[in-house]
């Protein structure tokens, strides 16, 4: 047996070899992008629950859209949005307005042993999505009748003419493995049950998921045998490993859009995924201050959208008239107000105001805090003094809310941004009457809003559902509680050799990535 | 010695309960309902009725922390609020990351940092005294994510020569080492110049001792004199600043885990006050302060090893 002898004066040499090691040059060693056919791409973070009806919702839905099969997804058409069946079905229609007929395709195996692709199947994922974190976009579904062993019918409660984009095409439309989620306890988190769809699925927590070929898929062929995650958190950091060639795509923030569509990095080239986001200044109605509508509207007129565009937006967004996002039916090409301050000041001189000092609340990200900037010279110039009050994101997001306390009542202004999917239903169903408290922090109603957005929801004709939305939009405005700013687009930079297929809403759907 | 030791350990477990008692009430005092942070704005009320009990919130602060420091004693940190798996899983998954870097960072650094400070000291008012004493300002001057952003953009951009994301393929070494360099030098950069520094003022000190005068006159090189006697006692506020260190490079280590998107427990814990995750929290500021004390501990147990008059005195 060998005795190990340690003195004050080997302690610290070994201290000072082992610290030596551990700066050996260990050689590049790095990965590049795209060798073979791997794709790197980046995450934003660990895929913590795979199950559709308790994500959080993003990433996850990509992983989803990679190994559980849907009945439709979305395809671009020009600008704007449509949805088409997926290769797990082979009929997928409307026998009427309530009726939605399926049929899924053959020789469709889960993972494991656990059978094939079933029409109960279907019913059992989508029973469950009604009990679930995401039943919300089931409201419509009243059942799902099995009538065959690959066929069955989706049943509406109602017409319901979003459902297929807004649900089937989206992640809460996921089908889930009956046999294998119910060995699972009727939940998973991390790891999918079974799968049956072009990659397996893997995940290191905190460094990286991996997507690899299905070898029981059968259906169309992935364009890349291997996809690799990177967890990256940071946006910038994202971008700054695209740079150095580790990964092949990645989402850009406002700063670096404006960077690269200046000087396109070689190689590079640029895919708008969608534009469905709409950021506003809201005002709130009720408050003593903004109660009188000409103080609303002087301050509509005030505000110079074209400067915030410009100075917090480096021109990479497009400018909003409305709640409906480009690319979606309903869109306004214009607003019945302008940046007028002649006119911002009559307003004010007619309702007898004058001194008047506001506060804006906003969340501390870069390019809120350089618009409330923006916008409190722009009310300076019509003498109101702005505050600009930058919040974290906790009490910003429950400030409007009457039971999370007093500060609804205390609400002037306020920069909002939300997200939407491709129908403009979602984003019109936030300002209903009652919602007031809850989403509505402008705090108006009207009656007519209200009755429009229940035919919006059941109103097959495209042209009449148009009008539906325009005029809706107009009652918002004409309540001078809106300031429209922006739509923000998901941009994502990729190497110019790969096509990218995202969904409007911005996830990326890697099996229909190709090569080019 | 065992006295000694058991009287730290006791001192360290009281500050690792201080902290944490610190920590829960803190959490409590972030504004927003966590329950609505975590599940997201639109979630609906049953799902944040149900978020809420299982985290225990709407009991009361100290209730809540006896349920954690019970379980914490029996190995239970509780589970990740999203993905349902035990923190002590969790964590172990990145510590190794944290530790690699941290120790990396600080290995180049005393490799560097006390070097430099010796022929600082040995040499003052030379040229390389001022570099040195230039040097040292400089880089205890610039904030390690500064240094990470200039890394990255000349090594992994620019050159590409080191990557820039990740921490290498599992089981190839020589890819994960690769991936360390940068990362290591980001946060280490500001303490080869705290290092040099301290060494240098302590050397300058000691080699105006009588004892060390003495040395000299005995014919002894100054080789000898210097690195033999001078270092020893040099080096032992050096130690005690090295142990302190660690417990800023596990800051430090968190923005360079968020630049090069590296795991770590700091990313984890930061990602963690975000979604208010405070069962991730709360265990990776157990792990974290637990690692501080120790390494505090270990430089302690360190000096008193070197010094005979400290070993002496316990």
């Amino acid at each position: 047996m060998t005795r190990i002898m340690t003195t004050r004066r080997t302690f610290l040499a070994t201290g000072a070899a082992l610290g030596a090691a551990g700066f050996l040059p260990g050689g590049p060693g790095m990965a590049r992008a795209q060798e073979g056919r791997v794709l790197n791409l980046r995450l934003d973070g660990d895929n913590s629950i795979l199950d559709p009806g308790y994500m959080v919702g993003g990433t996850e839905v990509e992983a989803q859209k990679q190994c559980l099969p849907f009945l439709a997804e979305y395809v671009r058409d020009g600008d704007t949005f449509s949805w088409q069946p997926t290769a797990y079905v082979t009929r997928l229609e409307y026998a009427d307005d309530t009726h939605l007929e399926f049929e899924l395709a053959e020789g469709l195996v889960w993972s494991g042993g656990n059978g094939t692709v079933s029409a109960s199947d279907v019913a059992y994922s989508y029973a469950r999505m009604k009990e679930s974190e995401w039943s919300g976009y089931f409201d419509a579904l009243e059942t799902v009748e099995v009538t065959g062993e690959r066929t069955g019918v989706l049943v509406l409660n109602k017409p319901f003419a979003p459902f297929i984009m807004v649900t089937l095409c989206h992640g809460p439309g996921a089908i889930v493995c009956e046999a294998a989620t119910e060995a699972a306890g009727g939940r998973f988190t991390t790891e999918f049950p079974a799968i049956c769809g072009p990659y397996t699925y893997s995940q290191t927590p905190g460094q990286r998921a991996v997507f690899e070929r299905n070898p029981e898929w059968t259906g169309p062929a992935p364009g890349f045998d291997r996809v690799v995650c990177h967890v990256i958190t940071e946006v910038q950091a994202a971008e700054l490993a695209f740079e150095a060639g580790e990964i092949d795509c990645t989402e850009l923030g406002p700063d670096s859009l404006a960077r690269y569509a200046e000087a396109m990095p070689e190689g590079t080239v640029l895919t708008t995924a969608g534009e469905l986001q709409y950021m506003w200044m809201g005002m709130n109605t009720q408050h003593e201050k903004l109660s009188d509508i000409r103080v609303r509207q002087a301050i509509q007129h005030a505000v110079d959208v074209d400067s915030i565009l410009a100075g917090a937006y480096s021109g990479t967004s497009t400018k909003s008239h409305g709640i409906v996002c480009p690319g979606l039916l309903g869109q306004r090409m214009e607003t019945s107000y302008s940046y007028d301050p002649a006119r911002a000041r009559e307003l004010l001189d007619e309702a007898g105001v004058s001194g008047l000092e506001l506060t804006l609340r906003t969340l501390n990200w870069q390019e809120r805090l350089l618009t409330a900037q923006i916008i409190q010279a722009n009310l300076a110039a019509v003498g109101i003094t702005l505050n600009i009050l930058p919040m974290e994101s906790g009490p910003f997001w429950e400030m409007g809310m009457e039971e999370a306390g007093e500060t609804w009542q205390e609400l002037e202004l306020w920069l909002m941004r939300f997200a939407t999917v491709p129908d403009p239903y979602e984003a019109t169903q936030w300002f209903v009457s009652e919602q007031v408290g809850i989403w509505n922090w402008e705090r108006w109603t009207d009656p007519e809003f209200d009755r429009l957005y229940e035919e919006g929801l059941s109103e097959g004709d495209e042209a009449r559902r148009a009008e539906i939305y325009l005029r809706m939009q107009q009652i918002m405005e004409d309540t001078g509680a809106y300031v429209w700013i922006n739509h923000e687009p998901e941009v994502y930079a990729h190497r110019a050799d790969i096509d990218v297929v995202a969904a409007p809403s911005g996830e990326l759907n890697y099996h229909r990535f190709q090569p080019l | 010695m065992i006295a000694y030791l058991v009287k730290r350990l006791g001192l360290a477990a009281l500050v690792v309960v201080a902290v944490l008692l610190a920590l829960f009430s803190l959490l409590h005092m972030i504004p927003g309902n966590p329950a609505i942070l975590a599940l997201g704005t639109r979630a609906s009320p049953e799902a944040i009725a149900e978020y809420s009990a299982r985290m225990r919130l709407d009991e009361p602060v100290w209730v809540q922390f006896a349920y954690f420091i019970g379980n914490a004693l029996q190995g239970d940190l509780g589970a990740d609020v999203f993905s349902n798996r035990p923190v002590t899983a969790v964590i172990a998954e990145r510590i190794g990351f944290s530790l690699a870097l941290i120790c990396a960072g600080m290995g180049w650094a005393v490799l560097l940092g006390i070097p430099l400070g010796c022929l600082a000291a040995v040499r003052p008012g030379s040229w390389l005294d001022r570099v040195t004493g230039i040097l040292s300002v400089g880089t205890i001057a610039v904030p390690s994510f500064l240094v990470s952003i200039w890394a990255l953009l000349l090594f992994s951009i620019q050159l590409r020569w080191l990557p820039a994301i990740g921490a290498g393929e599992p089981g190839d070494l020589p890819d994960q080492l690769s991936h360390l360099v940068l990362p290591a030098f980001a946060i280490g950069l500001g303490w080869v110049g705290y290092l040099a520094r301290m060494v240098r003022a302590s050397m300058l000190e000691v080699l105006g001792e009588p004892y060390i005068r003495s040395a000299r006159a005995f014919g002894l090189t100054p080789r000898r004199v210097v690195l033999g006697y001078a270092l020893r006692v040099a080096i032992l506020p050096t130690i005690t600043l090295i142990g302190m260190g660690f417990g800023g490079l596990i800051s430090s280590a968190v923005f360079a885990e968020i630049i090069f998107a590296r795991p770590g427990v700091g990313k984890l814990i930061f990602d963690a006050v975000s979604d208010r995750n405070f069962p991730l929290v709360q265990g990776g500021v157990l792990v974290a302060t637990g690692f501080y004390i120790l390494v505090v501990l270990l430089s302690d147990l360190v000096i008193a090893w070197l010094d005979p008059r400290v070993r002496s005195s316990l």
